[in-house]
């Protein structure tokens, strides 16, 4: 191991840099698939349908108590045998398609959990609404229980994002080359180590950050028809500078308090 | 037009109707009134089948729907030949006042959107919303809310509007605006039944007056006889709590 360098964390950001398509492209593309996964598999359960809803609890369980980097190998290695049996040849398909479809898979999971209380915090009354008017029960929930549910899932789907995005830097041990698999082959031929990590470490931290802001706005928009127009009437900067750093509770100053006693 | 035979419906074990036979006519305004809980709001439910009858049979206009082998299309048809009015307003939460009253003609009706939208915006008008179109239901009080809800009823043109306690959930002052879009909605000779506890309200505007008690129709008539001169004891008493206030002796 080399002795550690500062120049070596801005040598490596760049280079890390040019792999973040390939990790941008797991969690955008395993993230649409799941998130439609994730709906599918919370209907059965919230339509309570016979067996299906079994089978919706079972999935649910196994893709939330199995450890994402078991659940790659077993996609990678078992579905081809599987597929296999039925005479369909995967061989010739890139690993990242297994990659994506493990982490569907497993973010499904965790988003039917979401989507399924959100749907049932929606009014009762909306559905009535809907079915009053002459709605089928799939336009119900399409044009009015699913848009509600999921504007107020936006911060649990916030966190699976980045849960995925963190979790991309598993996809290095099937040889994807996303981030951490980049630093991988950097530590490998430079052998700075922490300097690698401490770039890494960096860039995922300022990933997850701008998706934390996106999502801000987004759950602001997707809730505009939420409260009154003037809920938060805007604050002088002291005010909210102040509120930022301890909190919107009214702070009393003691001498303040004592001056207001005089009064 | 509408009329309802022998429904009876049944909570577990609780009957909270039993067996209802009703008849409203073409144009006709009947109120239905009695204490909470003696099954006013289920009735006007099984009418639309949001509760579905035990037993029974619903007719609208031309399609008669028996409660035990109810078909999805027929409670499907059954719910686009009426509308309702909820307590609770029940507008889309995520969609304007427009979009709200333009949502069943577009998805349901399949009109195309500048009808639609035409539509919608001078039903609004006549609610006195015309300038509340891109509201959102939160930022409007529970007035315009009702009334918005009422648009939208109406929007679908339905053979019948049920009416569930249209006033209940709103601040005094705010019952008077929706009872007076209801008042000329009856003057246009629309078929409504109403639910309501708004007795000098359903006094003024029905033609006919049902009241029930522990899930039967206790009686029925015009609005002026029923009031005035109650046949039966129960209706009497029912009726006496709603005297005018000078009338109480201590």
């Amino acid at each position: 191991m080399e002795k550690p360098e500062l120049r070596y964390v801005f040598e490596f950001i760049p280079k890390l840099l040019s792999s973040l398509h390939t990790t941008l492209l797991i969690v955008a593309a395993s993230m649409a698939l799941g998130l439609a996964i994730g709906v599918l598999v919370a209907l059965p359960r919230l339509y309570r349908v016979p067996v299906l809803q079994r089978l919706s609890q079972l999935y649910v369980s196994f893709f939330r108590g199995t450890p994402i980097l078991i659940l790659l190998f077993l996609i990678y290695y078992g579905l081809p045998e599987l597929l296999k049996l039925v005479h369909i040849d995967v061989t010739r398909t890139p690993v990242l398609v297994f990659v994506i479809l493990t982490y569907a898979l497993h973010s499904a999971a965790y988003i039917s959990e979401a989507v399924r209380a959100a749907v049932e915090a929606v009014d009762r009354g909306q559905t009535e609404a809907a079915y009053a008017i002459g709605m089928t029960g799939f336009q119900a929930f399409v044009r009015v229980v699913l848009p509600q549910a999921l504007a107020v899932s936006v911060p649990v789907l916030a966190n699976q994002v980045i849960a995925n995005l963190k979790d991309t830097s598993l996809a290095f041990s099937l040889g994807v080359m996303e981030m951490t698999g980049k630093a991988q082959t950097l530590v490998a031929a430079t052998r700075h180590f922490i300097e690698a990590y401490v770039s890494l470490a960096a860039i995922y931290f300022v990933i997850s950050l701008i998706l934390q802001k996106l999502f801000q706005i987004a759950e602001r928009r997707l809730l505009k028809y939420e409260g009154p127009e003037n809920a938060e009437p805007s604050l002088p900067f002291k005010e909210r500078r102040r509120r930022r750093l301890f909190g919107s509770s009214a702070m009393r100053l003691p001498w303040k308090e004592a001056r207001a006693d005089e009064a | 037009m509408i009329e309802l035979k022998e429904v009876r419906k049944s909570f577990g074990k609780q009957e909270v109707l039993k067996g209802i036979s009703l008849k409203v006519e073409k144009g006709e305004v009947v109120a239905v009134v009695g204490p909470s809980g003696s099954g006013k709001t289920t009735l006007l439910r099984c009418i639309n089948f949001l509760e579905k009858p035990t037993s029974g049979e619903v007719i609208v206009g031309d399609l008669a729907v028996a409660a035990g082998r109810a078909h999805r299309k027929e409670v499907l048809a059954l719910r686009r030949k009426t509308s309702m009015v909820f307590q609770q307003y029940n507008l889309f939460r995520h969609k304007t006042a427009l979009e709200n009253v333009m949502e069943g003609l577009t998805v349901v009706r399949k009109l195309p959107k500048a009808e639609a939208r035409e539509r919608s915006v001078r039903l609004l008008e006549k609610v006195g919303l015309g300038a509340k179109l891109d509201a959102y239901p939160s930022r409007l009080s529970g007035g315009q809310q009702q009334r918005i809800g009422i648009a939208r009823a109406l929007a679908m043109e339905p053979e019948a509007i049920l009416l569930d306690e249209p006033t209940s959930a709103l601040d005094p002052e705010l019952v008077g605006e929706v009872l007076a879009v209801i008042r000329n909605i009856a003057k246009e000779g629309i078929t409504m039944i109403i639910v309501t506890h708004e007795m000098s309200f359903a006094q003024e505007v029905a033609s006919r007056v049902v009241f029930m008690d522990q899930g039967t129709i206790v009686e029925e008539g015009p609005p002026g006889e029923l009031f005035a001169r109650p046949k039966e004891e129960r209706t009497r008493l029912f009726l006496s709590r709603f005297a005018p206030e000078g009338s109480y002796s201590i």
